[in-house]
């Protein structure tokens, strides 16, 4: 991984954020909103409308307002909500740091508990714990994740009484009680991301134990431990990588859903309110920093996979 | 002296759903201390099931019914699977067909032979790396210390076998199983590790196995060859007196099927008029990147031409672009340069031109589509060029293939059936110049010996010209005309068969032709 392929790498994210800005900006131009009317409310008189309007620059042409916007996001000023009057840009990055909490959580469960659980799918091929496995894997996919968020809640909530139903404690204020608050939303987001991690981690991990090199590190008598962990691991982990990355996508979407269920007070329920009050700085903001999220991620990921596979060190 | 490995009566049966089949039968060796036991068969003859049986790495379905095999004083059938790994790698080293497989792409060369140390010599990590090391040098790998930092995929296929070898020479093991370690290796660095594995053997008195396909490479580096055919050691003998005087039908057919120079299959002349010509051909691959110059592989400012019916061969190691140029002629890269078809520029790849040029691909099974069946490949370019599906029949009946496969799937065929397919497919367009690209390179030799003989045939009928490829330099000796040498991309010489050992070919080619023995005895004054 060379200086130049990251800062070529860097520079594919910046432009993919510049067509990002501009297609949530040119959306949120069409949507049929008036600015100055969702803020002053349906009975405003005429000349109110055209004072904000004119404060607002909506006369201006489209490409001057974007440009007014994009210079403020650039200096990390999103503007200020039309519902609350309080700045976006700090509202949305507070609920995105408590997104990317249940997010963190929720990845590092799945990875932990499939990453070992394909593998083991993949050695008992064809077995009972394979098929077993491998149901579970298909119902996790292909239940939508309200479902099994009713699922966590009956069980969890209702007849155990183990849990809070719902609601959002920050750690930092109340650590235990906060983490009571995430076991149930990080369980439903990281039950469907197992699902998936964990097929693709058996598939990838049958292949690589039937690759000549396996074969060669065992007829060198090396001890099972080594041969699984040094030469098929290794090698059955890279293509799952970029899959997570890819589920990050899903996580982002899937967040929103979690989100609302659960009440927690993150991107995704701030997104889902901002939309529904067409409050277009906060729709703009939330879409934004989402996108970078993801662009973020999928970098992470390139450079890991950059970092394993030696034969992607980019020249 | 008692033999340091003793195999007797070995069977060992596969059980698959449509019955058992029986891979080893009654299978009967052994190989004195120090001695090297070649193994020569054709796919399929269980030599491969061999070696994994007296590694103890069976499949699943695999059951040994009979025999023992013994390592010194030790039944290695009897071992515990722990006691195998125990053997493995300690006691029996392995090389393996394609370095390119065999070894880990994402660890480097110098820890795949430190593995080996640290589990079979307790060496300490600093002391397997150092030991390591100096195994590479053994092997004739200069810069060890940095190649041992490499990953396979910065290393050459000779590199990465030798490191393989030292891999395997390394916990000193007293046998070591060779599974055809030169088969994917070009002619000149296959002959280089040849000549490496007769001086580490000379060097630590290992016992060896050669397994190979090849009968006239086995006869080179064995003390003895056994020729081994469907399960069964039908033969053990001396490499000369194999030659000399097969005891089996079988291995008669063999010796016959390894390709002499010397016994040449085409006698005519090619006709005086030109057929193809072509002007410095040059492709590079590669594409222009921002802050990288593009890469300069491929090929450059190649210019020959071809005779109407005649024999082109080309020769040269991997990687010395002789597929490109297949590919450039067919149209399949774009290159610069001009190529000229009976006098005439050829400034667009059209129908005319594809018409007159076919290519034929190394590997059949990635080049016939596996959901068409027969008929349907060959309709296709019969009906492009004014045949039709009622010329079948006689296509395949022209290529020695029953007119009923013309309803068969390219998975029920075997290798040289499938080959047959696609050379019918380049003759349906009554093709005047036919590309093989290493036809060959994937068949057993009494097949390719079928094959060549099928091209022969088909070029007495239609007067076909060759640009036959091919890393096979006693093989194209028997048929070509004249010889292109290729290599780093380049024309290095041009010359007639009949000028080959004169003197006045090219120093590379003399490389080429040292590297490319003839059979055990048979020694030509070239």
């Amino acid at each position: 991984m060379s200086p130049a392929w990251l800062l070529r790498r860097l520079l594919l994210m910046a432009y993919t954020l510049l067509v990002v800005s501009i297609l949530v900006f040119a959306i949120t131009q069409i949507l049929p909103a008036d600015a100055a009317v969702t803020m002053l409310g349906q009975d405003a008189t005429p000349a109110a409308l055209a004072a904000l309007r004119a404060k607002l620059g909506l006369a201006d042409p489209v490409w001057l307002q974007f440009w007014h916007w994009f210079s403020a996001v650039l200096r990390g000023d999103f503007g200020i909500s039309m519902r609350t009057g309080l700045p976006v840009g700090p509202t949305m990055l507070t609920a995105l740091s408590r997104s990317l909490l249940l997010a963190v959580c929720s990845l590092s469960l799945m990875l932990v508990i499939a990453i070992p659980l394909g593998v083991l799918a993949a050695l008992r091929q064809g077995r009972a714990l394979d098929l077993a496995v491998g149901l579970i894997s298909y119902l996790g996919i292909s239940l939508p994740e309200f479902v099994t968020a009713t699922l966590v809640l009956v069980v969890l909530a209702d007849r155990l009484q183990w849990l809070p139903a719902t609601g959002y404690v920050p750690p930092s204020e109340h650590l235990l009680d906060g983490i009571r608050h995430l076991v149930a939303p990080v369980l439903t987001v990281s039950l469907v991301l197992i699902a998936h991690v964990s097929r693709m981690m058996r598939s990838e991990t049958i292949d690589v134990l039937a690759s000549d090199y396996v074969l060669a590190a065992d007829l060198k008598g090396l001890a099972p431990p080594t041969v699984l962990l040094r030469h098929v691991m290794r090698n059955a982990l890279l293509p799952v990588i970029s899959v997570v990355a890819l589920d990050v996508g899903y996580l982002l979407g899937g967040i929103i859903v979690v989100e609302e269920i659960f009440a927690i007070p993150g991107i995704g329920r701030a997104l889902l309110v901002a939309i529904q009050n067409r409050d277009l700085p906060a729709i703009q903001a939330g879409a934004l920093i989402m996108a970078a999220t993801y662009a973020v991620v999928n970098l992470l990921a390139d450079i890991a996979y950059a970092v394993l596979d030696p034969r992607l060190r980019y020249g | 002296m008692t033999p340091l490995l003793d195999i007797a009566g070995l069977t060992l049966d596969y059980r698959t759903r449509s019955g058992t089949v029986r891979v080893l039968d009654n299978v009967s060796l052994s190989v004195a201390p120090g001695e090297v036991l070649g193994i020569v068969g054709e796919s399929g003859a269980g030599k491969s099931s061999l070696a994994m049986a007296i590694m103890g790495r069976l499949a699943g379905n695999a059951r040994l019914t009979g025999g023992t095999i013994r390592l010194g004083t030790d039944d290695l059938a009897a071992q515990t699977a722990r006691a195998m790994r125990r053997i493995r790698g300690r006691r029996i080293g392995m090389v393996f067909q394609n370095p390119a497989t065999s070894l880990n792409p994402t660890l480097t060369l110098g820890r795949q032979i430190v593995e080996v140390l640290v589990r079979h010599r307790g060496l300490t990590a600093g002391a397997a790396w150092r030991e390591a090391a100096s195994w590479l040098e053994r092997v004739e790998l200069r810069h060890a210390a940095e190649l041992m930092r490499r990953y396979p995929h910065e290393a050459s296929g000779g590199e990465k076998q030798r490191v393989a070898i030292a891999s395997a020479f390394a916990p000193q093991p007293e046998l070591v199983l060779f599974d055809e370690p030169t088969t994917a290796l070009d002619v000149i660095t296959g002959a280089r590790v040849l000549d490496l594995f007769r001086r580490l053997r000379a060097e630590t008195g290992v016992a060896g196995l050669y397994i190979s396909h090849d009968l006239g490479l086995v006869a080179r580096v064995a003390d003895r060859v056994a020729v081994m055919q469907r399960g069964r050691i039908i033969e053990s003998e001396l490499p000369r007196r194999i030659f000399a005087m097969p005891a089996q039908d079988y291995t008669r057919r063999l010796v016959d099927a390894v390709p002499r120079p010397q016994n040449r299959l085409v006698q005519d002349e090619p006709a005086s008029a030109e057929l193809l010509c072509a002007e410095a051909i040059s492709v590079s691959y590669g594409r222009r990147r921002l802050f990288r110059s593009r890469s300069a592989k491929g090929i450059s400012g190649l210019g020959f031409s071809i005779r109407e019916g005649e024999i082109l061969g080309v020769v040269g190691e991997s990687g010395s672009g002789k597929s490109t140029l297949a590919r450039a002629l067919a149209g399949l890269v774009a290159r610069s340069g001009e190529i000229r078809l009976e006098g005439v520029p050829v400034t667009r790849m059209g129908r005319d031109y594809r018409r007159a040029v076919q290519i034929v691909f190394q590997h059949p099974d990635s080049s016939l589509n596996p959901r068409q069946r027969v008929c349907d490949l060959l309709a296709r370019p019969l009906c492009l060029y004014g045949g039709s599906t009622g010329d079948i029949p006689d296509l395949l009946r022209q290529v020695n293939l029953p007119p009923e496969y013309a309803s068969r799937w390219p998975h029920q065929l075997s290798g040289g059936e499938k080959q047959r397919v696609a050379i019918a497919r380049a003759f349906a367009a009554r093709p005047r110049l036919v590309i093989c690209d290493e036809i060959t390179a994937s068949l057993d030799a009494s097949v390719q010996a079928v094959t060549i003989a099928l091209l022969l045939e088909l070029r007495r009928r239609y007067g076909t010209a060759y640009l036959f490829i091919t890393h096979d330099l006693n093989l194209v000796r028997q048929i070509a005309h004249r010889l292109l040498v290729m290599r780093h991309g380049t024309l290095v010489d041009q010359i007639a068969i009949g000028t080959l050992g004169t003197g006045r070919e090219h120093e590379y080619t003399r490389q080429l032709m040292a590297a490319s023995p003839t059979p055990v005895g048979e020694e030509t004054r070239t």
